[in-house]
């Protein structure tokens, strides 16, 4: 009879400088968005952090300050890196285009210590359509596949163009909702994803790019999608990483 | 609960329209229910329910008392629901006060039926010891530990539960008394009677996202909901109470949707709950 001995610890992050992570925008002050990313304080990105919706390298203006909501407002999901300690506290930047608002799919939320600093934290898998990245912080983004995009959120283009594939909070009727959806292929694989890390992370297991892709693979026998998270496929997904452990062992 | 941005807003409304829920879920399809009982030893009756990330205790205290003469041959049921700070941080002090009075007066509804008594999904005439006299009153006693959704339906399981843990001892009541003198009881501590639990209903409630209504739904699908409605259903089928919240309004048709999407929904839940409350006795028998 073997003995599982789980040490469950929720463990706050512990930021280094160059982590991806993935936060919650919680306010828009003057210059500055703050951030939760799970750590002790408020992470803080500033406006001259981040890229800007024209992509030209300037300085800031007062319209730039002014239209900070047009970019993120509070409660969106952002991806940045850690800058790192400076007097206000913890800093974020998002300069490269692959960085910023995250929309389409669901934010999870599991112990730390958990995501493996690798060299890679974004993926976009291409045959499932969907983008998965693993935040330093713990915090874990599925969703759709969403291009790097050169514009950002800023209402005027948005309602020029495409008005149907952009949602916008305002003026949508029922139908131009329903088409704006993720496509269900795309979403059953953000389903499988998310319930892949959470299986993995109930069982207290590292949750690297490999293993979800296989716990991904090892569900698509199952009936239902939801069955995920019951205790069989549990046990699955158990004597998958007790077989991966001992063969890494032979190995090495 | 944190706010949610636009973009997680449209994907749950989206997973509800196309009947895939962000776990992967139908929109008929409850979380994996989990059942223990007899988690509080002095109590009469006990049971501990968790569906997904809510984790609900119910306790039952039976003590004697006397029947309203109103109803002299009723017992009487009180159900007290409250909210731990550990469910949330905004339940510390007092600040749980509107959420638990909601979720008490529901619970009643559902199980108590109206001011007479009649309609109620416990029978209160199997707690009478001496008509007009002596009753049983039950005290039925709710606690949020851990609320991610649906805290309705979790807390009528674990009364279901608790009720069906819950042992009334045994009476004996003194033969010689006559007229209005209060007969002397003599109360057995050691023969329980199992309270009957058959007629006991189940509640499922219906939440409304966009056009379509989904079960068990979790915090984060509360919080898009147009309006909900509970409904406690009996295994004859039988509706034995009814609340709606949410400020929108409902069509009656679709209510009455509503009640038949329940109805189905309920016998499966009334299997698999009373399947797991069997096990759970089962297991607090062999412990």
């Amino acid at each position: 009879d073997t003995v599982f001995k789980l040490k469950y610890c929720w463990c706050r992050y512990k930021p280094e400088v160059g982590d991806i992570v993935v936060g919650r925008v919680i306010e828009v002050a003057p210059k500055r968005w703050r951030i939760d990313i799970n750590f002790s304080q408020d992470a803080v990105l500033m406006l001259s952090s981040m890229n800007l919706p024209d992509g030209i390298q300037r300085r800031r203006t007062a319209v730039d300050e002014l239209n900070m909501r047009s970019i993120f407002e509070e409660n969106d999901v952002v991806c940045a890196e850690v800058r790192g300690f400076h007097h206000d506290g913890l800093q974020l930047q998002a300069r490269s285009q692959k960085y910023g608002k995250l929309e389409r799919g669901q934010l999870l939320s599991i112990p730390p210590y958990l995501v493996k600093r690798r060299k890679q934290h974004f993926h976009y898998i291409e045959e499932y359509g969907i983008d998965l990245i693993l935040g330093c912080n713990g915090f874990i983004w599925v969703g759709e596949h969403a291009e790097p995009k050169d514009d950002m959120v800023i209402d005027e283009q948005a309602n020029k163009s495409d008005q149907i594939l952009k949602p916008s909070k305002y003026s949508m009727t029922l139908e131009e909702q329903e088409r704006a959806y993720t496509p269900l292929e795309t979403r059953q694989n953000v389903c499988r994803t998310a319930n892949a890390i959470r299986v993995l992370s109930t069982l207290g297991f590292s949750v690297t790019i490999e293993i979800i892709m296989d716990t991904v693979t090892m569900s698509m026998s199952l009936k239902e999608i939801h069955e995920m998270l019951g205790s069989e496929f549990c046990v699955l997904v158990a004597e998958r990483e007790a077989e991966r452990r001992s063969s890494a062992k032979k190995k090495g | 609960m944190t706010g949610l941005s636009v973009g997680e807003k449209l994907f749950i409304q989206g997973g509800i329209a196309q009947d895939l829920r962000t776990d992967g879920r139908k929109r008929l399809t409850y979380r994996p229910i989990y059942v223990e009982t007899g988690v509080i030893p002095q109590a009469n009756g006990s049971a501990r329910v968790r569906l997904g990330g809510t984790d609900v205790i119910a306790s039952v205290k039976a003590e004697i008392g006397r029947p309203s003469p109103m109803q002299p041959d009723k017992g009487k049921v009180a159900i007290y629901v409250s909210c731990s700070p550990t469910a949330a941080p905004m339940f510390e002090g007092r600040g749980d006060e509107e959420l638990s009075a909601e979720l008490s007066i529901a619970l009643q509804r559902c199980l108590l039926g109206g001011k007479s008594g009649a309609g109620a999904g416990i029978d209160l005439s199997s707690l009478v010891v001496v008509e007009g006299k002596v009753c049983w009153d039950l005290y039925i006693d709710g606690l949020v530990v851990s609320s991610d959704g649906n805290l309705l339906d979790a807390l009528g399981a674990a009364v279901k539960a608790a009720l069906s843990n819950t042992g009334i001892p045994r009476v004996q009541v003194a033969a010689d008394t006559t007229g209005e003198d209060q007969p002397e009881v003599d109360i057995s501590d050691e023969e329980f009677l199992q309270f009957d639990t058959s007629n006991l209903p189940v509640i499922v409630t219906l939440t409304k996202v966009g056009r379509h209504y989904i079960v068990d739904a979790t915090s984060e699908e509360e919080s898009q909901m147009s309006s909900a409605v509970s409904i406690s259903i009996n295994r004859r089928g039988h509706t034995c109470g009814l609340s709606k919240r949410g400020g929108a309004g409902l069509d009656p048709s679709v209510i009455l949707d509503m009640i038949s999407v329940a109805k189905h929904v309920s016998e499966q839940l009334m299997n698999k709950l009373d399947s797991e409350i069997s096990a759970a006795e089962a297991i607090e028998d062999d412990s």
